[in-house]
């Protein structure tokens, strides 16, 4: 279990976190939030990276303020996107291995397997300097997962994946989840948390205003479609695409014909149709949730929760 | 633990070592520890060139070193022309304040300008051939003015307070901080990287000063030096180059996790250890010049051809002893280190607060 007891943190005067309670099991937990909510803070104070002002973190037992013990049994892929200079994926992998002492064989060897998981074997050689968004996503999460962690923190890890590659990581997520592991997300984008977690932590503010299982947080996204921009060159022949479905609500081309953005009252399904779509050999390049619809439904729901405290 | 720790340490250091060594951003120092290297070099080549030429133009007629030092300034050019008929070469200038000439003489030994205004003697500059004593208060002196004062100075601040506060800036500590490392040892492995690079840019700078400085001097009396004090001369150099990147690192790299603003330590640690040679014995022990100072082998306040400001810079009254000086250093350097490492447990990543 991961337990924080009667957590707060205060940076200077700005509250981070306060008085959080939370006693996390195996499984997927996703921490979903807006902007600014506190997920951040409380997934840097799980791993040490931050000391709580006040109250107790044990991370399966082991205290935050012990490093050495802690990091062998956490992974934590992290919402900072800069490397040490210089580094290609492999080497980024390999050497922060290196640093819990293994020997050249066995960083090699858990290095590749670790990269392999994430489908970036053939750029592994290159400088992640010229890596895309979602590579350096994969990599850092290649890094997290390196040393077979029990725990794994990963802070918004689907920002900047393309369709496939974000199945393949939900994927990846659900296969370590089965294997007994603690897979804790934050994500301000709901219907990731739909379609991954097994329970959801909302917070607001720098409180934690809900908790449990997902279900209760699907019924408000249904009632409020969610936004989506996409890149893809031509657009008008995804355009054509979308239209036909029922559950796709309204599409904008971009003025230079080069995206869409697409409000849709089913994500589940949209998105399955934008993988088969992908796999069809539509040139889609990314696509994004522009949530703020999704943010909409936040608001009501932290809007209750702040009326009601 | 400790075979752990060790390798723990070196996977810190392995990966800092070369930022050390091979950051763009830091090329400059290289150009700081190479400047006093080209200088005596160029010194030395100058030299050179100088006493084959006076060695050419002496072939026949030889000036003597006491004809040259006869002429006194305020004598007019009849009196110059009739002790020293046959200037080497002459050049006339008419300015504003009057005619000024230019009389060169050289003997065996020196060459001498003469510099008259209107007729008149108004300056004699003697540029006496090379010698060993000169050449070791000039190294001397450019040795602790410029290159353990800036040339170090500046390199260790820069090497050192990167290695905290760099990282801080490129956002990426924690890379360090999300493995299963003590923080003491992240601190040690890449103070220990710092120190490595730049002992070794810095002491091989010492040493090629010390090579292409004396590389003119004739064989004999270089046989004699290396026979004499040279060799350990050349070790002190080297080992209070090395001696102020272990006391200046173990303060920067301090100040590179507590300060924010790296122009802040920097300067008022100049100030501090400018000011040196003014402040009371008790307060100029507690700054690293004065001890790497205590171990310079060369004593400039005695010469009277060391202008005072800069004798004054080099002058370490009461120096300590050498046991003194390197164990003091060493251990405020160890006592520094500690401090950080205790530091760095209570270290946090909140970049967005940089």
């Amino acid at each position: 279990m991961i337990v924080f007891d009667d957590i707060s943190k205060f940076y200077g005067e700005v509250l981070g976190v306060n008085r959080v309670n939370l006693s996390i099991p195996p499984g997927i937990t996703s921490l979903v939030g807006p902007n600014g909510s506190g997920k951040t803070t409380l997934m840097n104070l799980m791993t040490g990276l931050l000391q709580p002002s006040r109250g107790h973190i044990e991370v399966m037992g082991i205290p935050t303020t012990d490093p050495e013990r802690l990091f062998r049994t956490i992974g934590y892929c992290s919402q900072f996107d800069n490397y040490p200079k210089g580094f290609t994926g492999y080497e980024f992998v390999y050497s922060f291995l290196r640093l819990f002492g293994m020997d050249h064989a066995e960083c090699e060897k858990k290095a590749w397997a670790s990269i392999d998981r994430v489908n970036l074997r053939e750029a592994a050689s290159r400088k992640i300097a010229g890596y895309s968004k979602g590579m350096r996503q994969r990599i850092k999460l290649a890094q997290s997962i390196a040393h077979d962690p029990k725990v794994l923190v990963l802070d918004e890890p689907m920002n900047g994946l393309d369709p496939l590659v974000r199945a393949e990581t939900i994927a990846l997520f659900r296969d370590l989840s089965s294997q007994g592991l603690h897979v804790i997300l934050s994500s301000h984008v709901l219907h990731e948390v739909d379609i991954i977690s097994d329970q959801v932590i909302l917070m607001s503010g720098g409180y934690v205003i809900a908790e449990g299982k997902i279900q209760g947080v699907r019924g408000e996204i249904e009632d409020h479609p969610m936004q989506v921009m996409i890149h893809c060159n031509p657009a008008k022949a995804l355009a054509a695409r979308l239209f036909e479905q029922d559950y796709v609500v309204e599409v904008k081309i971009h003025a230079d014909g080069g995206g869409l953005m697409v409000k849709t009252k089913n994500a589940d399904s949209f998105f399955l149709m934008m993988n088969r779509l992908a796999l069809e050999g539509l040139p889609i390049e990314t696509v994004q949730p522009a949530d703020d619809d999704v943010n909409s439904v936040y608001e009501y729901l932290i809007g209750n929760e702040e009326a009601a405290r | 633990m400790t075979g752990m720790w060790l390798k723990q340490v070196w996977a810190v250091f392995r990966l800092e070592i070369g930022k050390s060594f091979f950051s763009k951003r830091g090329l400059w120092i290289y150009l700081l520890a190479l400047a006093p290297v080209l200088m005596f070099f160029g010194h030395g080549w100058v030299a050179k060139r100088d006493a084959a030429r006076r060695s050419e133009y002496n072939q026949g007629e030889t000036v003597s070193r006491e004809q040259l030092h006869s002429l006194k300034r305020g004598m007019l050019k009849d009196q110059v022309m009739t002790r020293l008929p046959n200037p080497r070469s002459q050049r006339t200038v008419e300015t504003k304040a009057g005619v000024r000439e230019f009389l060169f003489y050289s003997s065996k030994e020196e060459d001498l300008t003469v510099r008259l205004l209107d007729g008149k003697v108004v300056g004699l500059q003697y540029r006496g051939e090379c010698n060993l004593d000169r050449d070791k208060i000039m190294f001397g002196t450019v040795y602790q003015i410029f290159f353990l004062r800036l040339a170090v100075f500046f390199g260790c601040v820069f090497v050192f307070l990167n290695l905290f506060r760099g990282e801080i800036l490129d956002k990426s500590l924690h890379y360090y901080f999300l493995a299963p490392v003590r923080r003491e040892i992240v601190v040690l492995g890449k103070y220990l990287a710092g120190l490595v690079a730049t002992c070794v840019i810095f002491s091989t700078s010492a040493a090629l000063q010390l090579t292409v400085l004396y590389l003119h001097l004739p064989k004999t009396a270089l046989d004699e030096y290396l026979a004499g004090t040279g060799w350990q001369d050349a070790f002190a150099y080297t080992g209070v180059a090395a001696l102020a990147c272990v006391g200046y690192g173990s303060v920067f790299l301090l100040a590179g996790m507590i300060l924010r603003n790296p122009l802040i330590p920097a300067v008022s640690i100049l100030l501090w250890e400018s000011i040196n040679s003014i402040l009371p014995a008790v307060l100029r022990k507690a700054s690293v010049i004065y001890y790497l100072k205590s171990m310079c082998p060369v004593e400039i306040l005695s010469r009277e051809d060391v202008p005072p400001v800069l004798a004054m810079l080099a002058v370490n009254v009461e120096p300590a002893t050498p046991l003194v000086a390197i164990g003091g250093l060493c251990l405020v350097a160890l006592c520094v280190v500690a401090v950080a490492a205790v530091y760095s447990r209570r270290m946090e990543i909140n970049y967005a607060a940089e």
